[in-house]
């Protein structure tokens, strides 16, 4: 998990700065990605394509960091050794996502440091559903199965982008991702088909879950600012909107061949178009809780913040004098 | 104070609206290691990305957590990424010795003798040293070991690397490090890969979803519904 292909706060026509950059290079650029090379960390690239890929890949990584505290709480609390051992190993996988994240957006100049410390600082964002709480333990199988497949969706795409790093870090992920799913699934299933206490479990937390995973894409692509750039220089892989229409394509009859239902009444597929029609999701609700205002936005900051904090101290004390940076090479 | 559903963060007393963090200090986060693994013994060392570590012995535990955990791994390599040198990243179909420096014949290296132990030891006398060579063989994909070489300095040693693996293509990049940089894991402490095939739970084939979803619809929805 847990990547959501928008990053906030796109470039308009008017900030790319694309008229200051030297238009030789910028055709190289382009036609090596148009005929189908990466690009590595060492060859030139728009300052444009440069900045939107960190503060994407940055994001991805704090939503991987973020987005295991919500299932990492219920670790202890699974019920069964086997599922406590599956937890943790799925929390441990997406701890190990941000790392390999972190790397590859370090690879564009931003330090860890100073990453870290913009997560700490709300500074940079991650995916808005993890400011949402998982009062049982349904919700955070809800989490397992449906944000993981959201995510596997986007990364998939994102896997054919322009970018060398986060392409080799994202093809890891995805192969780790493949029981994350399962494993999910597997969970709601086991609800859904158990008893009638476990079932009224299972479909109250996808209730609850419904309108976040609906946003999870990001907002509509009537709504959403200028990418046509993003997607020539593959940065960006899919439009919102179609990921969104290939989740619900996927798992909606997933989801009720287990005879769960959807909160709400206008979901259906439109057979003629293909595209799933829906309630719009409350997208000033969203901006509200992306900006901070929501349910566990403070609460996830602060165990991050205490982490980082707590662990200061052994870092300082592993410090040796010759130590020198250099950014990592892939 | 933070009020969350998970009574250990409440005992944390963390605060609701804490100040500022300070800008982290310098290599709080370490420097950066380079890691390469075997998938299955007898296949070629591949690049696997970074990790921060204070020290090699870290690094490795870290490479090895984060890089093997998951899947079959039959080595460990880690070096430091200021030990690599690093030639021009070329285009898919073309190699990246070709933007080396041009060296008159008469300084052209040959490809070393192949056990010639004589003239191997003179050269360890006289300053050189093995390097370890990558071949980058498209953009986006892993570099791969290809084999040592012998050379007095990294810029020797991709000379060297073009008269011994120059015909190879394409190369759209090459790193080489010093033999002696690496810390590598020892055939002798195999054992340390056997753990991956007991955590069947981190497997997707280990979950049966299929069957309980078939035995939920024969039976009829909402039989279980009170």
């Amino acid at each position: 998990m847990y990547g959501s292909a928008s990053t906030h706060d796109q470039p308009t026509t008017a900030t790319t700065g694309l008229e200051n950059e030297d238009p030789i290079l910028l055709a190289e650029f382009e036609a090596r990605i148009a005929r189908g090379e990466k690009i590595e960390p060492s060859d030139w690239m728009p300052a444009l394509y440069r900045k939107q890929l960190t503060r994407m890949i940055e994001q991805h990584a704090h939503s991987e960091i973020i987005g295991s505290l919500p299932e990492g709480t219920w670790i202890t609390r699974a019920p069964g050794f086997r599922r406590k051992m599956a937890q943790m190993a799925k929390v441990q996988d997406e701890v190990g996502h941000a790392q390999l994240l972190y790397s590859a957006a370090e690879t564009l100049g931003k330090t860890r440091e100073q990453m870290l410390i913009d997560l700490i600082n709300g500074k940079s964002k991650y995916s808005n559903v993890f400011n949402y709480p998982t009062p049982t333990w349904a919700d955070s199988n809800v989490i397992s199965w449906l944000i993981d497949a959201g995510a596997i969706v986007n990364q998939l795409a994102n896997a054919k982008g322009s970018y060398g790093p986060y392409c080799r870090a994202l093809d890891r992920i995805c192969a780790e991702e493949a029981f994350h799913l399962k494993y999910g699934h597997d969970a709601v299933v086991h609800l859904a088909t158990g008893t009638p206490i476990q079932r009224k479990m299972i479909q109250e937390a996808l209730n609850r879950w419904w309108p976040a995973i609906m946003t999870f894409f990001g907002p509509s692509d009537k709504m959403s600012v200028h990418t046509e750039i993003l997607m020539r220089w593959k940065v960006k892989m899919a439009s919102n909107d179609e990921c969104r229409n290939q989740f619900l394509d996927m798992y909606v009859p997933k989801i009720w061949e287990i005879g769960l239902t959807l909160p709400d009444p206008n979901l259906r597929k439109n057979e003629e178009t293909g595209q799933w029609e829906f309630t719009e999701p409350d997208w000033e609700d969203f901006k509200r809780v992306i900006n901070g205002d929501g349910p566990c936005n403070a609460e996830r900051i602060a165990v991050r913040r205490a982490a980082e904090e707590n662990g200061a101290w052994v870092r300082r004390a592993l410090l040796t004098p010759k130590m020198q940076y250099v950014r990592p090479l892939a | 104070m933070i009020h969350s559903l998970d009574p250990r963060m409440n005992r944390l007393g963390l605060p609701d609206a804490p100040a500022t963090a300070a800008a982290k200090e310098a290599l709080d986060q370490f420097g950066t290691y380079e890691v390469f693994h075997q998938k299955k013994e007898g296949t070629p060392y591949v690049y696997v990305g970074p990790v921060h570590a204070p020290s090699a012995d870290v690094a490795f535990l870290f490479a090895k957590e984060q890089y093997s955990r998951r899947f079959a791994c039959t080595g460990l390599w880690v070096v430091p990424t200021s030990a690599i040198t690093v030639t021009a990243y070329v285009g898919d179909q073309e190699s990246a010795y070709d933007t080396l420096p041009l060296l008159p014949t008469s300084q052209a290296p040959t490809p070393p003798p192949i056990d010639d132990t004589a003239e191997e030891e003179a050269a360890y006398a006289a300053g050189e040293e093995d390097y370890d060579v990558f071949h980058l063989k498209k953009r986006g994909k892993a570099h791969q070991h290809v084999g040592k070489v012998r050379a007095s300095s990294p810029a020797d040693a991709l000379q060297v690397a073009k008269a011994v693996f120059g015909e190879q293509r394409p190369v759209v990049n090459v790193w080489v490090a010093r033999s002696a940089d690496f810390l590598r894991s020892d055939d002798e402490d195999r054992d340390i890969w056997a753990t991956t095939p007991e955590k069947k739970y981190r497997d997707a084939i280990s979950y049966k979803v299929q069957d309980r979803i078939e035995k939920f619809k024969q039976e009829g929805l909402g039989q279980t519904e009170a």
